[in-house]
């Protein structure tokens, strides 16, 4: 391998001399004060560094793959990383308080410098065995890989580069939450902290936790107890976006409308870190927005079902058969069939595909037959059966006794009999069965009530209620007498 | 290709004329496939563009956004505002103190109506009708209602309703639609655009009108109107006559194949008119003739009571057999929840008592009681209160001091917005429970009030809709049903 070595040789003076400054500056840290301007100087490092990851990894690229590195590549990218690293070392002396990431990253990239003037020595000074250049160079690209990293992490915040969550991230709101840790804090770490933590101070703020919230940032306090208007944070998010000094910046994620209420309400309030739920009027707002927050949760956890795509729900929709998601993005199903002119059992066979996403099935009046009672056998994640007003009987039951999940079934007006008791035991989920008009025995019913007393059974309406309705003996407007 | 088809037949606008078979519109529609490009890429990532749920942009949704307690609302809609103190809100205080002036401290700047802000008395009147607690929950019920007071213990009473409005249209307007002012949608239309049709046959969203003896104001199709959505959201009118539908048989000598390919052709010559103008509203129409088409199969079914076994006729009182009584549309409207329609919305005029309220009242409630009561039996028993939402209220409450002369026996209460009672069942509501509470004259809530948005925030997300993301923009922003304000409550789901 050769290298050019028409560089002119204050190049080399120039690295020696930058590295030696880098040094010293690495070692005397605590004690520098910087020149404004200097100090300025630091604010080019998020431009800068771009430079040395580019051609550092394209002469790396170049190197492993055995091709010949450009002297003056070389030259140019371990200039910039040495420049890099001292604007990062400037920039970091600019912010007050180091955070863990601040100092592994500077390390890192200090780390990047030194292998790029140490490569460039070797070449240079002709030592460079092959191998030893290939372990030296396959070294720097991983360093550059995790400096660069938690460079990015200090300036976007920690979990800029974590996967998308699905959904909306759920957190779990208590009943009867802390104003302060359960809904504000998580307000502040979801849209503020990512330029408000130990890594990145902005501004000398700190939004972390509470006594950092109370103390404030280096205009003072932004939380002002006495008049809650005043407060520096409230101003700041309710200046125009266009405004220089909107929080937070433009670009960055907003706050929502009723996220900023949420704040306001808990300054007004006296933005103490004991407050809870409880303590709050029912008129005053942040109930309300609490108790927004506090919602859905109704959705159950269907995340086992398999995955079925809408095209294979839509291509079964007709005009008859309604398939739909329990919910958005949910994997269950609910299906309800209406009693077609052309009605047969075979449509379950387009149906056969989504069977075991059905949760809810819906095959009220239709005239089942025994091809329709083994689609739905088949439906073994089914937690939820109507089959009121069919043709339905104890032979069908027993044959789903398999659908351990079922909760809910609605057989009403069918032809099942007393028989179809000792199925219905089986289902160990079940919580209500519809049995009205059918020919199940009231005493057979009786004794199936004792003995389940967790299953809810629904025989029809209670007779003497009937009677009431039924009979028409009374004009039952009753106007009070004299008084 | 088959509109290029259809255009040679008909000698439409031929290609020579317009070479690019362009306009404005059409440009704009073909536009719109990618940009529906890029929208489908944030359906596979679903947040992917997700800026602040503004994702919705008209769309329809077709999903709800959590899994639903409530797959249908039954509304029992009693029209002209019964009273909450001769029904259902109990005030014993009103006996003791009867003919006293109202203090100011309870009316507190209420404004009045003008039939009685010219009274220069505000006499505290009592009820006339008794009351009785009913059921394990022990809710108060007056006498008015015998039938409802057998089921109280699957009610939810609701005795905290208060409302902006103090006169009844824009009142009935506010409850209906989310605004006094007319022009948005009903809430039963914002269900349909929201979840969809359950069945495909039928309308999604259904109304059906009775009258009482008593006095009665107007009831006016904006009512069910689907104001700014897609008009397929529109609530149909079922007659209240014999034929709920009417034409709905083809005329002697027309087949139904020969109805198919009328319509087949009227269709074709639709979507010609689309692809030059293309206007929604006509793809709209060509959906809806298609639908009236299936209705003719459909709605005779679904109708017909005489499937009905006697002894659900005699439940829901023998008044069920004539068309166009409450008791017959109560019937209907649970055949027709049986059938997938997502709101079946129910009024009944003739709540108004401004004078001679015992007596009204007494019939307006016959009316009404048996049948209501007789609809909560019936679902249940079917299993249907598992996921059908029964509500029954009017749009405002009645005053606790008499308007006109102070006669016990013969006396009439005028509009009361602060405070009234509804009652709801079934479907994601806890069944034999009384929430809220009135001050001790009934005139002001002081426990837990439910406004009209709020009242709309729950019922949506019963049916798995959070109110604060189903949106539709017009005229440069996005309405919801709860406009700005709104909060579920929580305390009556279960």
């Amino acid at each position: 391998m050769k290298y050019n070595t028409n560089i002119k040789p204050w190049v080399g003076y120039l690295i020696l001399g930058l590295t030696v400054f880098l040094i010293f500056c690495l070692i005397f840290e605590s004690s520098i004060q910087l020149p404004n301007l200097i100090a300025w100087l630091g604010r080019w490092h998020p431009l800068v560094l771009h430079f040395p990851i580019v051609l550092l990894l394209v002469a790396i690229f170049l190197g492993l793959t055995n091709n010949k590195i450009p002297k003056l590549l070389l030259v140019v990218a371990t200039l910039s990383a040495l420049v890099t690293a001292i604007s990062g070392f400037m920039l970091a002396v600019d912010a007050t308080e180091k955070g863990e990431l601040l100092i592994l990253h500077q390390r890192l990239g200090s780390a990047v410098a030194f292998l790029a003037v140490l490569w460039y020595l070797l070449v240079t000074l002709n030592l460079a065995r092959t191998i030893l250049i290939k372990v030296l160079q396959l070294v720097l690209g991983i360093v550059i890989f995790f400096a660069g990293h938690y460079g990015g992490m200090v300036t976007h915040g920690e979990d800029f580069l974590a996967l998308p969550t699905i959904g909306k991230k759920s957190l779990i709101i208590p009943e009867n939450p802390l104003i302060y840790a359960h809904i504000v804090q998580p307000i502040l770490d979801d849209k503020c902290i990512s330029c408000h933590n130990g890594n990145k101070k902005k501004g000398e703020l700190l939004l972390t936790n509470f006594k950092e919230i109370k103390k404030g940032g280096e205009n003072g306090e932004i939380i002002d107890e006495t008049n809650y208007k005043n407060s520096t944070i409230l101003k700041l998010v309710h200046l125009p976006l266009d405004d220089e000094n909107h929080m937070p910046p433009e670009g960055k994620p907003q706050l929502s409308t009723s996220e900023i209420q949420i704040l306001e309400r808990w300054i007004a309030l006296g933005a103490n870190d004991t407050l809870q739920l409880s303590h709050l009027n029912s008129d005053e707002t942040l109930v309300g927005l609490v108790r927004k927050l506090q919602q859905p949760t109704i959705q159950k956890d269907w995340s086992n079902l398999p995955e079925v795509d809408d095209e294979v729900v839509n291509k079964s929709n007709s005009n008859y058969v309604n398939i739909a998601r329990f919910a958005n993005q949910s994997k269950a199903l609910n299906v309800i069939v209406f009693k077609s002119p052309t009605y047969s059992d075979s449509i379950f066979m387009d149906l056969e595909p989504i069977a075991k996403n059905i949760v809810q099935l819906d095959l009220s009046a239709l005239p089942l037959g025994e091809q329709a009672v083994s689609f739905i056998a088949k439906c073994v994640n089914l937690e939820w059966l109507e089959v009121d007003k069919t043709p339905f009987t104890d032979e069908h039951l027993e044959s789903l006794k398999g659908l351990k999940k079922l909760e809910i079934i609605k057989a009403y007006d069918t032809e099942i009999t007393d028989k179809s008791l000792v199925v219905f035991k089986n289902f160990k989920n079940l919580k209500k069965m519809y049995v009205a008009q059918t020919s199940i025995t009231a005493t057979a019913l009786d004794a199936f009530k004792k003995e389940h007393q967790n299953i809810g059974v629904d025989a029809g309406i209670n007779p003497s209620l009937e009677t009431f309705f039924v009979v028409k003996e009374k004009d039952t407007v009753v106007v009070k007498d004299e008084k | 290709m088959e509109k290029e088809k259809k255009s040679e037949e008909t000698g439409k606008p031929s290609d020579s004329e317009n070479p690019l078979k362009v306009n404005r519109r059409h440009f704009f529609s073909q536009l719109s496939v990618g940009i529906g490009s890029l929208a489908l890429g944030s359906l596979l990532i679903p947040d992917l563009l997700k800026g602040k749920g503004d994702e919705l942009l008209g769309q329809e949704l077709g999903i709800p956004n959590f899994a639903p307690k409530a797959k249908r609302i039954i509304y029992l809609f009693q029209s002209g505002a019964p009273s909450q103190l001769e029904s259902f809100d109990y005030k014993p205080t009103l006996d003791k103190r009867q003919g006293e002036d109202l203090p100011e401290s309870i009316r507190n700047g209420q404004r009045l109506t003008g039939m009685t802000s010219g009274q220069s008395k505000f006499p505290l009147m009592p009820s006339a009708v008794k009351f009785n607690q009913y059921g394990e929950s022990g809710a108060w019920v007056s006498d008015f209602f015998p039938h409802i007071a057998k089921v109280a213990d699957e009610l939810c009473f609701v005795k905290s309703m208060h409302t902006e409005a103090i006169n009844h249209d824009p009142a009935i307007t506010f409850f209906q639609t989310g605004s006094q002012q007319s022009g948005r949608p009903s809430m039963g239309s914002w269900m349909s655009y929201g979840l969809g049709s359950e069945n495909k046959n039928l309308p999604s969203f259904v109304v059906l009108t009775s009258r009482g003896k008593g006095n009665s104001q107007g009831l006016y199709s904006k009512l069910w109107s689907s104001g700014f959505l897609d008009s397929k959201h529109q609530g149909v009118l079922l007659r209240s006559g014999k034929d709920p539908v009417l034409y709905l048989n083809d005329p002697d000598g027309l087949s139904r194949s020969d109805k198919r390919h009328l319509l087949d052709k009227v269709s074709s010559l639709n979507k010609i008119h689309h692809v030059e103008t293309g206007d929604d509203e006509i793809e709209s129409r060509i959906a809806q003739y298609e639908m009236a088409y299936r209705m003719q199969m459909s709605v005779p079914d679904v109708m017909d009571i005489k499937k009905e076994p006697e002894s659900i006729i005699k439940l829901y009182g023998e008044d069920c057999q004539v068309p166009g009584t409450y008791a017959a549309n109560a019937l209907q409207a649970r055949r027709l929840a049986e059938s997938g329609v997502r709101f079946i919305q129910l009024y009944h005029q003739g709540w108004d008592q401004h004078g001679g309220l015992p007596h009204e009242m007494a019939g307006q409630a016959k009316d009404v009681d048996q049948a209501s009561a007789a609809l909560i039996l019936d679902l249940k028993q079917r299993g249907m209160l598992e996921d059908t939402l029964v509500v029954w209220g009017g749009e405002f409450g009645r005053t606790n001091y008499c308007q006109g002369k102070f006669d016990l026996k013969n006396y009439g209460r005028d509009h009361h917005p602060r405070a009234f009672s509804i009652w709801m069942a079934g479907g994601g509501i806890k069944p034999g429970i009384t929430y809220g509470k009135t001050d001790e004259f009934g005139y002001n809530v002081v426990e837990n009030p439910v406004h009209v948005n709020d009242f709309h925030a729950t019922l949506m997300h019963a049916m798995g809709i959070n109110h604060e993301e189903l949106t539709y923009k017009y005229q440069g922003r996005r309405f919801r049903l709860t406009d700005v304000a709104g909060n579920v409550v929580k305390d009556i789901l279960t």
